[in-house]
């Protein structure tokens, strides 16, 4: 899935040790370096210059799961898929969402930093990463955080590395927060016919006394989540419902499923994908602009304020017309996956005093710029 | 003693907020010796009191300017010395900074400055059914300013999560002044490294927060209190591990023990605990009415099942304000029956409070201390608060001696030195309980990404360079 350049090579340490050693030898040589998880999530790599794939798929397996203390701490590489499971075997869940997050390594999940709509009802990923192992651009190996859900002992380099897509590190364990599964998790429906009046309804969603775990708008319908106990999930429900003056349909188990991996996945795959963020209130605005861009598909986060589009094919121009559309309403844009370089840089530019920021932070983490080539 | 700020400065800092809210004078200055951790006090040289981001700003020029340092603070209730001021600093505090500047209840976001103290936020929010979420004990009185350097937490925040999940953007002043935001609750898509949550938890050292977007939740429709009593603070610890092991997702579980409830008891504030309990705990559920009660049943069977000898529980708003009664002036009550009290802070993985308690009875013991327990249980974050008397020297020792041991304690069971009250001054010596010189010379390098002058906050957070280590063979390679 990456957009050009092919790897030059592909490197799979299976220590934190063999991670220093490869950093060490690409400073060496002169290669850079791009970390990758499951490799499916790499998204914008380019550059001419040499460099290698850092894979951390044998730096995998649960270390430390202790159910009763809802934190469990393993090697990057782990699958989600695995991490899934060992929870769900406890009754437990990582609520996070984030586009074909079952494929995903922990790591990656950490490293891009993305969140799904269940954002809503628990927060951000970057609020739940207790604890990251991490080796810098130049092979210093450092703890950060530890296995405890509070902990101020010096400033919070978590978050930072949170989303920092290998810019910063390689990320070779990760302690988790995770969240007993909820007693009911109930899929409420609303079929509509256009976008525009279903974000009518989600306002009001939005304004109820009760909040949802997830309010997303996609394929038709507004779908909204509740989890909890099966006598609050019938009351929240009905709060919502007489809010909103509309009444929802819920759909078995299956077809619920179903349209929840839409919510989660839509768009994410298609040749470009954009994100454009605005205040939820301000989504109306924006969505004529949606529209008019015509994509293959969308999905709206209506509680985040959060859309994503997929296009097959995308110019440069409506890239950044949609860029600014969100700007203009005070909003950002992010071009999440192009494989034209030219649309790739259509994404909001960070203010000129973020980007100084964020350069030193960069050099104080790697400072021979070995790391993620294409993004420095 | 510090020194007077030159006269031209102080007729500068005059001319951009006003004479009156340039502090000089040295009796008025005592009121800034100190923050909450009132063992440590110096006077600073000036304190200024800004109105407004561009007062900020240009006091901040013009200090920095100068060369001179600057210690932010808030309500000065920080339990760590962070607000302590330095002998060649100038202190700007947030007081007058405490407007509410917006409330959009659609949205339901809040823009304020950072002098707001934490409980005004959720009277102003309140009449849209929302509320700020993070509620520190001393919220009556803390700022949102100084919640967010700390990143601090509360007894609600074991549901709700802590100051960072809560603040979308905010506006910065920087090293000379400039003037940053960062993120923005409506650029969630934007690229680029998160500078909003690095700032979060900064502790002053990285520059002032002058306007700060937070997120506001509904308030929730009902809720449901249980004092639950038990004879040992190890069966108290026992009930908590079952009630979240259970998968309950209550609001707040806060332990009291026995050492806080005599004192408690002994106190205007007696709470009507009966006599003899060994520790109390406070259990809350909020949320929507539907479901609380059984929420509260099945807790309350936790209790009974790690051998509580009585649970009750609050019908009314009145009762429920009984119930918190001992946990709320817990510090308060303390203070009545010791002349100091060194408020400890540390987290431990939940599983393993029944046994951390206990080795800290032990220590308490063997130290010959009175170590009073009242915490944030379901969260594993300790307070372990030693009464003691300054004046006596030998006590002032074994205070500091039992102190380290606890957090030595803490550390060995996968804990960490401080849960919420930040590093301070106060913590900077057990830095190297938990991070190695590799992991504290990183931390060095982020702070001057942000302070490369070393004149924000100095002397916080990060302990000094060791003496001997290559640390500091580098860092005198790099001044020479
Ligand atoms: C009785 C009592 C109970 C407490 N309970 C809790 C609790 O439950 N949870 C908890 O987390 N804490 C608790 N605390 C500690 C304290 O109240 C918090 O740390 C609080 O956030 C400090 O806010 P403040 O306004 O008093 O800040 P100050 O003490 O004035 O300052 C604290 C730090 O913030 C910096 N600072 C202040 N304002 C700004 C700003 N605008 N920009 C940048 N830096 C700034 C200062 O330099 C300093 O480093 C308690 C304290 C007391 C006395």
């Amino acid at each position: 899935m990456t957009a050009t350049a092919p790897v030059g090579e592909l490197v799979r340490p299976a220590s934190v040790e063999e991670v220093v050693a490869e950093l060490a030898r690409a400073r060496r040589e002169g290669l850079g370096v791009l970390p990758v998880g499951s490799g499916r999530h790499v998204g914008r790599a380019a550059g001419r210059q040499r460099w290698i794939a850092l894979s951390t798929e044998r730096l995998s397996g649960i270390e430390i799961y202790e159910p009763a203390d809802l934190t469990l701490t393993a090697g990057a590489g782990t699958p989600m898929r695995e991490v899934s499971a060992a929870l769900a075997a406890n009754d437990q869940f990582a609520p996070f969402d984030p586009p074909f997050v079952l494929e995903r390594s922990l790591g990656g999940l950490v490293a891009d930093g993305a969140s799904g709509p269940l954002w809503t009802g628990y927060g951000e990923l970057r609020n739940h990463v207790l604890g990251l192992t991490v080796v810098t651009g130049d092979g210093r190996v450092l703890r950060l955080g530890g296995r405890v859900v509070k902990n101020v002992a010096g400033f919070d380099l978590i978050k930072p590395m949170t989303g920092s897509r290998g810019s910063l590190g390689v990320i070779v364990s990760v302690c988790l927060r995770a969240f007993p599964l909820p007693a009911e998790d109930r899929l409420l429906v609303l079929e509509g016919a256009d976008v525009a009046s279903l974000l009518d309804v989600a306002r009001g969603v939005g304004t109820a006394p009760v909040l949802p775990v997830s309010s997303v708008i996609v394929g038709g319908a507004l779908l909204v989540r509740l989890h909890g106990a099966g006598s609050t999930v019938d009351s929240d429900q009905r709060t919502i419902e007489r809010h909103v003056g509309r009444t929802f349909t819920v759909p078995d188990a299956p077809s619920a499923g179903a349209r929840l991996a839409r919510a989660r996945d839509a768009a994410a795959a298609a040749d470009t994908v954009l994100e454009l963020s605005v205040r939820p209130s301000r989504l109306p605005d924006l969505w004529p602009s949606v529209a008019e861009a015509t994509p293959s598909e969308a999905v709206v986060d209506t509680y985040a304020g959060r859309v994503r589009v997929g296009f097959e094919t995308l110019d440069r121009a409506a890239a950044s017309r949609l860029t600014e559309a969100a700007e203009r309403l005070g909003g950002a844009a992010s071009v999440v996956r192009s494989s034209d370089p030219d649309v790739a840089s259509a994404g909001s530019r960070p203010s000129d005093a973020e980007e100084l920021l964020t350069g030193r932070l960069r050099d104080a983490f790697d400072p021979d710029g070995v790391l993620w080539p294409a993004r420095r | 003693m510090s020194r007077p700020l030159p006269g031209p400065t102080v007729r500068g800092l005059e001319a951009i907020v006003g004479p009156e809210h340039v502090i000089t004078h040295r009796d008025r200055l005592l009121a800034y010796e100190s923050d909450g951790l009132t063992a440590y006090r110096v006077a600073p040289r000036a304190v200024v009191l800004p109105a407004t981001t561009e007062e900020v700003s240009k006091v901040v020029e013009l200090l920095h300017g100068a060369r001179i340092e600057i210690v932010p603070r808030g309500a000065g209730t920080g339990l760590s010395g962070g607000a302590l001021p330095t002998e060649d600093g100038v202190v700007v505090g947030t007081a007058r900074m405490n407007r509410v500047l917006s409330i959009d209840p659609v949205d339901r976001l809040a823009t304020i400055q950072p002098g707001v103290v934490n409980a005004r936020l959720t009277e102003a929010t309140r009449p849209h059914g929302l509320y700020y979420a993070p509620d520190p004990s001393s919220q009556s009185t803390c700022t949102l300013g100084g919640n967010v350097a700390e990143n601090s937490g509360g007894p609600h925040c074991l549901k709700y999560g802590v100051t960072s999940r809560y603040v979308t953007g905010l506006t910065v002043v920087l090293t000379g002044g400039r003037v940053v935001r960062l993120g923005g609750a409506g650029r969630l898509a934007a690229d680029g490294l998160d500078l909003v949550g690095l700032f979060v938890g900064s502790e002053g050292c990285f520059g002032i927060a002058t306007e700060i977007e937070v997120r506001l939740l509904p308030l929730p429709a009902g809720v449901r209190t249980l004092l639950g009593m038990f004879d040992t603070m190890e069966a108290a610890g026992h009930a908590v591990t079952a009630i979240i092991g259970s998968g309950l997702m209550p609001a707040a579980v806060e332990i009291i023990d026995k050492a806080t409830i005599d004192a408690v008891e002994a106190s205007v504030f007696a709470a009507g605990y009966p006599k003899g309990v060994g520790a109390a705990l406070v259990i809350e559920f909020d949320g929507t009415e539907a479901g609380l009660d059984e929420d509260a049943d099945r807790a309350e069977a936790c209790c009974f099942e790690a051998g509580a000898t009585e649970v009750r529980r609050a019908t009314s708003e009145e009762e429920r304000l009984a119930l918190w009664r001992g946990r709320k002036k817990a510090f308060g009550a303390m203070g009545r029956i010791a002349p100091d009290l060194l408020v400890q802070d540390a987290t431990v993985p939940r599983t393993r409070l029944p046994e951390v308690l206990a080795r800290i009875a032990e220590i308490a013991v063997e130290y010959d201390l009175t170590i009073a327990n009242v915490f944030h249980a379901g969260d594993g974050n300790l307070h372990p608060n030693i009464l003691f008397d300054r004046d006596d020297a030998d006590q002032l020792e074994r205070v500091e001696r039992a102190s380290r041991e606890i957090m030595k304690l803490c550390v060995s069971v996968g804990g960490t030195i401080t849960g919420e009250h930040g590093v301070g001054v106060d913590k900077r010596g057990y830095m190297d309980l938990v991070h190695n010189e590799v992991e504290l010379d990183m931390l060095r390098r982020v702070r001057s990404v942000f302070d490369p002058d070393g004149l924000w906050n100095p002397d916080k957070v990060i302990p000094p360079v060791a003496s001997g280590s290559p640390a500091e063979a580098a860092a005198e390679a790099v001044s020479a």
